[in-house]
């Protein structure tokens, strides 16, 4: 399907905004880890138990994460076909920053890790003790695995201090004046989010090593 | 003042260019960076060794019409801050540099010669739309047409536009964004543009397309260097412009 540039890039900012949306309750209900076994494993099974409505809910996430992969993708190649030949000197006018330059490493790694993350915790052993708590105390007792997840939550703070103000000025949905509040609220959105689900495995380790 | 030279040398379209180092003494720092080509040119003609002068686009000399480009030093129109070009003045370089000049570079700007690149795209991308043909008529009453001075004072803002393409050479996307949305900003604040902003704005970024332009990602780096200063707002305005257009415009 061919979509003109401002359409795959509205395509990106929403289906963005919408996995920024499922992130903030993901890591909500991933802090009920800290609380208890009881707390979380109840979670969970309160998530099942509402049936259809969760294949749905799944179904919209992966859904939204293949409309911003592939948008992505094809952007990302256009806009390195649009300049063939580079610059013998290259220096930024000051706007543009590290993370903004990097969103598709970000994003690759991002890209990597959600199947891993999915098939570790999703489609993990339960069995072994303390549910769906346990299996997560386990995996993440090993330090190579918590530091992966550390890694891959470096990418979001990353990809996040960049998309969700970028989403936004796509959008064009706000006034010209809400531009850098929203932009600096997207920074900090951002890492707060990648610092918080960060915490969870280096919790986790902190725990396993005190046993 | 003498400086270094790297010059990108190019004969024609499809000719592979290279760099060139020239040395060019007794530069004053009151030359524009212009005059000190002018200079470097002259010598170039007098010394009647078969190098041709390097060729570079001016016409008004006074940063406004928008036809100077050059990337000098990684900078479209170099170090100034909302300036052109022909406004960039020796004395903001150190005696000695070696300044680095590049044509501007986007698949959809063909190096026409040395730093002369072919920006015609951006003259089809106006022609898509950017101009108002509904009939209005003769010169009405002044003020018989009441316009906010918000939406006079956004409207100038956007029109301040000289097409010189430096939004286009930073933009790590080589996106022409920022030229197409300050024309559909600019007509859409006028009762006069109104008329028209479904079949412009559909248009002109079906053009801004074709020509190869790639794709805006809100870095902001060409309103960092636009010599006149128009912001990414008008960017955001016109992807708000395209949605509405697609949702409601037939």
């Amino acid at each position: 399907m061919t979509m003109t540039s401002i359409l795959k890039k509205v395509a990106m900012a929403l289906s963005g905004l919408a996995m920024l949306g499922f992130l903030v309750m993901h890591l909500a209900g991933n802090f009920l880890l800290l609380k208890s076994a009881k707390a979380f494993n109840d979670y969970s099974a309160m998530l099942h138990s509402t049936g259809v409505l969760l294949y749905v809910a799944e179904a919209g996430l992966v859904l939204f994460f293949l409309v911003h992969v592939v948008s992505g993708v094809r952007v990302s190649r256009e806009n390195r076909k649009a300049r063939q030949t580079q610059y013998a000197v290259k220096a930024t006018a000051g706007q543009a920053t590290l993370f903004s330059r990097t969103m598709a490493l970000s994003g690759l790694i991002i890209l990597v890790f959600v199947p891993v993350h999915i098939a570790m915790f999703k489609f993990g052993n339960a069995g072994g003790g303390g549910g769906l708590w346990g299996l997560v105390m386990r995996e993440f007792s090993q330090p190579l695995t918590a530091a992966w997840y550390v890694l891959a939550m470096l990418a979001v703070g990353m990809h996040l201090s960049h998309g969700v103000g970028s989403a936004f000025q796509t959008l064009g949905i706000l006034k010209p004046t809400w531009r850098k509040p929203l932009r600096q609220a997207g920074v900090l959105l951002g890492w707060a989010l990648a610092l918080g689900f960060a915490s969870i495995p280096v919790w986790a380790l902190m725990q396993a090593q005190k046993v | 003042m003498k400086f270094t030279l790297k010059l990108w040398r190019q004969k024609g379209r499809t000719e592979p260019g290279a760099f060139e180092t020239r040395v060019v003494e007794g530069v004053s720092e009151d030359m524009s960076f212009l005059e000190m080509l002018d200079k470097m040119n002259n010598e170039i003609e007098a010394a009647k060794d078969g190098v041709e002068p390097f060729a570079f686009d001016s016409d008004c000399r006074e940063g406004i019409c928008g036809t100077c480009s050059m990337v000098i030093g990684g900078r479209p129109h170099g170090p100034g801050e909302l300036s052109t070009t022909c406004q960039i003045y020796m004395r903001e370089f150190k005696d000695g540099e070696t300044i680095t000049v590049e044509p501007f570079r986007a698949a959809a700007f063909p190096v026409l010669r040395d730093s002369v690149v072919d920006r015609s795209a951006f003259d089809r991308i106006i022609g898509a739309g950017g101009y108002v043909s509904t009939n209005t008529g003769g010169a009405p009453d002044a003020n018989a047409l009441p316009i906010s001075k918000a939406d006079a004072e956004l409207a100038m803002d956007a029109a301040q536009c000289i097409g010189c393409g430096a939004c286009v050479a930073v933009c790590k996307n080589a996106s022409a964004m920022l030229f197409t949305s300050a024309k559909v900003s600019h007509l859409v604040s006028l009762p006069q543009g109104k008329v028209e902003r479904t079949p412009r704005v559909l248009a002109m970024v079906k053009q801004m397309d074709q020509e190869g332009f790639g794709n805006c990602t809100n870095e902001g780096e060409c309103e960092a260097v636009c010599p006149k200063g128009i912001s990414i707002s008008h960017i955001a305005r016109m992807n708000r412009e395209y949605v509405r257009a697609k949702l409601f415009g037939a």
